[in-house]
């Protein structure tokens, strides 16, 4: 008989719910009955409305908040199985916080990103080349490297930090609002080394953001969240084609998929399932050379 | 008279070895009262030391040369009185990036009360004005909730309630909806709309959101210190290169419609709003 071969998610959520300050008059329930799997290899957006539920949810999957009920499974174990051990599991996953330049604190920018390595135990050899590829990956130079962190501007402040977390190499990368406050050139470098670190990594990456163009821009999978609960999930054609359903729910479509949108509802012969200004452009040249 | 006039401004941080950085560069300006200005620029482009220079935050002028005037009173002389400050910093009030760092009371409507409290105005008057100005950003079901219970948008209102009942002729909004999701930033941009069309209340908006700054009626683009652009949303969206060069760029409408122009596309009117964008692309289509 041959072995049934089932395909592991990376991480799978199970029936988890989360309750902040229960036993109070200020009850609320943060997460009601999630089940989601994140997968390898693969960017990962959630999108929500503030209050939704999303940050409470990344902030389970390296084991800063324990669910109530559930249970949070990595490669197939229950990351809580022995509470004692929960410090292994952030060496595999790692989570960049909001304002992640607010914790930036040694001499240079180099000793701020080996910081993380340096912690795991890694010879120098090693270390060096992860924070030489992993500067690489956010387009931090050696003129930055030498640098103190605070002689940065605040993009590169913000892809330094991003840098710390991505020389420890996690399996899992979350990002809470990464590009928040950035200009659109800090916003494409910040998104840019996200891809290059997943591409080169394989690992599986999860992006928390309110950006619907950015979100459609750089994510292959999409996790909607509304009232604590998970109200749709898949790829962006999937997501993107229920703009009211989205819209009630206090999100979005990028606002490219939206002139797509109004012109297909005028009777416009054109695919709604468009998410860049490239793609747009090809589209109608098309369309207009079809005219003439 | 302009409301604001800047001229020559130059104005330089010092570091912590005591040498000067230069900040804002050969900055002349004037704005009139009751312009709904939107201010784009890079990170470290110069904006928020605009911003905090007008709204006084910024008090120590001396790296500084050239002139800041509001409503005629030159904020930088050595001649000006307290008095004088405590009413421009009155006029001109401030809604930062973080609503969770602007709200100071308990409950909603105390933290609306707390600029006219500190006013010395009678009880009645502080009522009156607390009353209004969440009326005004539509908030009045919530003056007796706590704040740190509400929704990112619903807090930015709040804290835009406090400067209201402050009466200000001047609003500078400082990225104050880069935290909010989009629900949130639409409540926010709607309010900033409303006290500009309806109150009269000149505003400068510093945003990193192109789509935000296309329903300014005057946009201004800071570039390392110095003014790249000032002009109609229209205007500033028809330099993309400029822009680029800038750090920034286009709205994903007008992006589009530049580019399908500039292939030969005839479309015509503005491209602001989607809406405008179909309007122009449907015209063109059906010629």
């Amino acid at each position: 008989m041959t072995p049934v071969r089932i395909k592991m998610s990376k991480i799978t959520v199970e029936n988890v719910s989360y309750v902040y300050s229960a036993g109070t008059p200020f009850e609320v329930k943060a997460l009601d009955d999630i089940n989601l799997s994140i997968e390898e290899n693969r960017i990962t957006g959630i999108i929500g409305h503030t209050g939704s539920g999303k940050s409470t949810l990344v902030q389970m999957f390296n084991g800063l908040v324990r669910p109530d009920e559930g249970r949070i499974l990595l490669d197939g174990a229950d990351i809580w199985e022995n509470p004692k051990e929960i410090g292994k599991v952030r060496f595999k996953v790692g989570l960049v916080m909001q304002y992640p330049e607010y914790q930036l604190f040694e001499e240079t920018v180099k000793a701020d990103i080996a910081f993380g390595p340096k912690n795991m135990g890694l010879d120098e050899d090693e270390i060096k080349n992860r924070v030489s590829e992993c500067a690489g990956f956010v387009g931090l130079g050696q003129n930055e490297l030498d640098k103190s962190p605070f002689d940065l501007s605040g993009g590169q402040k913000r892809r330094a930090a991003i840098a710390g977390v991505m020389a420890m190499k996690p399996e899992v990368l979350v990002l809470d609002e990464p590009a928040a406050g950035l200009d659109p050139a800090g916003r494409a470098s910040i998104f840019d080394g996200i891809v290059k670190y997943k591409n080169s990594t394989g690992a599986a990456v999860i992006i928390v953001s309110h950006s619907m163009e950015d979100m459609a821009k750089y994510c292959d999978y999409l996790i909607v969240m509304a009232d604590a609960k998970v109200f749709m999930t898949g790829d962006r054609d999937t997501v993107f084609s229920n703009s009211s359903q989205l819209e009630n729910i206090g999100l979005d479509i990028p606002q490219i998929t939206k002139v797509m949108t109004l012109l297909c509802e005028a009777g416009v012969n054109v695919s709604k399932s468009i998410y860049t200004v490239e793609d747009a452009e090809r589209a109608l040249l098309k369309l207009f050379g079809g005219v003439r | 008279m302009a409301y604001i006039k800047i001229s020559d401004l130059n104005f330089s941080y010092r570091d912590d070895d005591g040498n000067f950085i230069p900040v804002l560069k050969d900055i002349s300006l004037e704005i009139e009262k009751g312009e709904y200005i939107a201010v784009l620029g890079h990170n470290g482009s110069g904006k928020s030391t605009l911003a905090k220079l007008l709204n006084m935050v910024i008090d120590d002028y001396e790296g500084m040369t050239g002139k800041i005037e509001i409503n005629g009173k030159d904020i930088t002389s050595p001649e000006i009185t307290e008095d004088e400050i405590y009413e421009l910093r009155k006029d001109v009030g401030m809604v930062f990036q973080n609503p969770d760092n602007q709200l100071v009371a308990t409950i909603v409507e105390e933290d609306v009360a707390f600029g006219p409290e500190n006013l010395g105005l009678p009880r009645e008057e502080i009522r009156r004005r607390v009353d209004d100005a969440l009326a005004t950003v539509g908030m009045s079901e919530y003056a007796r909730h706590e704040p740190h219970r509400l929704s990112g948008g619903q807090k930015q209102r709040v804290a835009i309630a406090g400067i209201i009942a402050m009466m200000p002729e001047c609003m500078i909004f400082d990225e104050s909806t880069a935290m909010l999701d989009p629900i949130g930033r639409k409540e926010v941009i709607e309010t900033i709309e409303k006290l500009n069309r309806e109150r009269h209340i000149t505003v400068l908006s510093i945003t990193h959101y192109m789509d935000e700054a296309v329903r300014a009626g005057r946009v201004i683009v800071l570039n390392d210190g110095n003014i790249l652009l000032d002009g109609t949303p229209s205007y500033i969206f028809s330099k993309p290169d400029l822009l680029r060069e800038a750090g920034l760029d286009l709205p994903q409408c007008a992006d589009l419609m530049l580019r399908l122009k500039k292939r030969g596309i005839p479309l015509e009117g503005d491209f602001n709003t989607p809406e405008q964008c179909v309007r122009s692309l449907l015209n063109a289509l059906h010629k």
